[in-house]
């Protein structure tokens, strides 16, 4: 096959405007219905491809999403605890329960007059 | 034609069209007609709504100037089995590691329920902490299964039970703060609406995904500090021991803003431990809940309503005698024997009934409580110092009432009786808003426990509880805290006082009502106010003080 290019002159079609193209080139390449069909469900192939790709990736990720779900859950969880423990060892009854409450010692007020 | 429907191949031919049409008009069938059908039972297959649980807003009190927390969510979980896919083997070292872990949280028989191999769903522990969960989780039995939901914690016990409430099985709050403050505390549930695998396990794939994030609920300070509330409770549980008395309540509001300091109740109520309650009337808060004839302690509101319209000072006399005349009825003083000229301030140190009646006979013409003078003490009780009418405070509240003065029940022997606490039937938070106002300048401040809102950091946005409106004047509540300076110094109460603070205060005396006539039993009441003297010492060079005093 040979590729080759024809110059037609457009100055002869008509009259031409100012910056307008004077020449075009025109492919001798000519594509029969097989090749139009096999391009066609390639590209079909293909984009079917990306669109599987792209599912799967998007699959992946919500099952990442909840992977990182259920650690929030979990990190929850043990953030409540720890506020419970925390909450109940600074409790009113805790505190003057404690040792360190016991080994205090009382001492006289003197109130302003 | 002819010729090809002769041949194989033709008819073959048409063989092959009659299935091709058969398969097209099924599809058509399936995929045109019946397409809503098919697609919604993809969808319903496929597709799941899970609920994202909203949490529930924590609930502090006051420690000072710093919130504390008082009500908590605890992740728990519960503890389930499969008792056919447990072995035999395993089942003895489960039962052996529940009895280890969860201890007391295990339900009851548990070798029993897993021995039943009819069941697929068995209970063996409940509320078990996530540590304990942990604990299970790593020995990795097979069939078992961990739960997760949440419940309220009280890290501070019983303290505070009426003035919390409790959140009931179905995730509503009751009583206290989370039965009145519930729709704030709840907040709003999220949704999940995603196609899943086999596993359940939402997957982002589909065009109908949604996801609503829930709304956790609001985190709330209350006034109340819990070391006002916890000194309330004790001071309270030993006065009833020292009184022999059945109940009693004890608010403690600060005059300056309505805010409720602390709220005591006689009750073994614990919080959150509303299943072991056998008797409903635990939960209710008689300081907001239960009205009561407040007896004499209203004679203070009595005698201001006088001074405040211009009728009497605490220095004005009358003649006092033990009973006075009201219509077809008499009226007397309990103290006997005061016969003679009496101030107003003697009136109120003897807590006398006709002083307060006189009193309030001259709103009117001097000689009896009639229609204009009933209207007035109305105007006083009811429009401002809201008496029988509901505060608005945060908890289940009661409104109590007094009768309207142009009703047959408001007569001038109700009025008369209503002049020194009977016939009236009162909350203490609007008695103790009402008293507020009366010494802080004629203030009257909505009575709350709420102080406001703790945002995700900590931190603490307080809303300013505004004056609603003005009760008496600033000169009638000065005279007013004088009278009640008084009346605390000449009674046997301030022998107990410690100097530095300036105590006013009103005792109150009534009978309780029981089968329509009044008997020995009663209610008795003290309400008071305190300011504490800050003396700011200024060191001289002779190692003495001197400074001036500063209210605090």
């Amino acid at each position: 096959m040979t590729n080759t290019t024809t110059f037609t002159s457009r100055r002869s079609h008509g009259q031409l405007r100012r910056n307008q193209n004077s020449t075009r080139f025109q492919s001798q390449v000519k594509l029969g219905p097989v090749a139009h069909t096999v391009l066609v469900a390639l590209m079909i192939t293909v984009l079917g491809l990306i669109y599987l790709t792209q599912a799967t990736r998007l699959t992946a990720y919500g099952y990442e999403a909840q992977s990182l779900d259920t650690k929030i859950t979990e990190l929850s969880a043990k953030k409540s605890e720890l506020e419970v423990q925390n909450a109940r060892l600074t409790a009113l009854e805790k505190v003057k329960n404690s040792n360190v409450a016991s080994a205090m010692t009382t001492t006289e007020t003197h109130y302003a007059q | 034609m002819q010729r090809l429907i002769r041949s194989r191949t033709g008819w073959l031919a048409i063989a092959l069209l009659v299935v091709m049409a058969a398969f097209v008009l099924r599809l058509f069938q399936l995929q045109i007609l019946q397409y809503g059908k098919y697609t919604e039972l993809a969808r319903a297959s496929q597709q799941r709504q899970f609920i994202i649980p909203a949490e529930r807003g924590k609930i502090y009190m006051m420690d000072g100037k710093t919130p504390v927390p008082v009500v908590l969510n605890q992740a728990v979980y519960t503890v389930i089995a499969d008792p056919q896919s447990i072995d035999d083997k395993e089942r003895s070292q489960l039962v052996d590691s529940l009895r280890e872990i969860a201890g007391g949280e295990m339900t009851e028989n548990v070798s029993e329920r897993l021995n039943n191999k009819k069941s697929r769903y068995e209970v063996l522990a409940k509320n078990i902490t996530r540590t304990q969960a942990e604990k299970l989780k790593k020995k990795n039995f097979a069939g078992v299964l961990y739960q997760q939901s949440s419940i309220r914690n009280y890290p501070e016990g019983e303290l505070g039970a009426h003035v919390l409430g409790f959140v009931n099985a179905a995730g509503e709050g009751q009583y206290g703060v989370e039965g009145s403050l519930n729709k704030q505390l709840k907040g709003r549930d999220g949704l999940l609406q995603s196609v899943t695998d086999v596993r359940n396990i939402p997957l982002t794939v589909g065009k109908n995904n949604m996801r609503i994030e829930a709304k956790s609920g609001d985190n709330l300070a209350l006034t109340v500090d819990r070391n006002i509330q916890n000194q309330t409770e004790l001071a309270l549980k030993k006065g009833i021991e020292a009184a022999g008395a059945t109940e009693g309540s004890v608010i403690v509001m600060n005059p300056k803003n309505g805010q409720v300091l602390g709220n005591g109740e006689l009750s073994d109520l614990q919080s959150g431990g509303f299943c072991q309650a056998e008797n409903g009337s635990v939960f209710v808060d008689s300081a907001s809940m239960v009205p009561f004839e407040p007896g004499s302690i209203i004679k203070s509101f009595s005698f201001a309503t006088a001074i405040d319209k211009g009728v009497i000072t605490p220095s004005s006399t009358y003649n006092n005698t033990d009973c006075i005349k009201v219509a077809d009825r008499t009226m007397c003083n309990a103290l006997r024997g005061l016969d003679g000229t009496m101030t107003i301030q003697g009136a109120f140190n003897n807590s006398l009934n006709v002083g307060t009646i006189t009193a309030i006979r001259k709103l009117g013409n001097g000689s009896q409580i009639n229609l204009p003078a009933r209207q007035t003490l109305y105007e006083y009780y009811h429009d401002k110092f809201g008496f029988g009418a509901k505060t608005g405070i945060e908890l289940g509240e009661a409104s109590g009432y007094i009768y309207p003065p142009d009703s047959a029940e408001g007569n001038e022997v109700r009025y008369s009786a209503m002049t020194y606490g009977q016939s009236m039937n009162l909350t203490m938070v609007q008695v103790a808003a009402g008293f507020s106002s009366l010494v802080n300048g004629g203030q009257y401040y909505k009575p709350t426990v709420l102080v406001g809102t703790i945002d995700e950091s900590g931190n603490l946005k307080s809303s300013e509880n505004k004056v609603i409106r003005q009760t008496v004047s600033g000169g009638t509540s000065s005279q007013m805290r004088t009278m009640l300076t008084t009346a605390r110094r000449s009674s046997f109460l301030s022998k107990s006082d410690k100097s530095g603070y300036e105590i006013g205060g009103k005792t109150g005396t009534s009978e309780a009502v029981v089968n329509g006539a009044y008997t020995q039993k009663g209610n008795d009441c003290y309400i008071y106010w305190l300011w504490r003297w800050k003396k700011w010492c200024r060191i001289c060079h002779n190692g003495t003080c001197s400074g001036s005093r500063k209210r605090d």
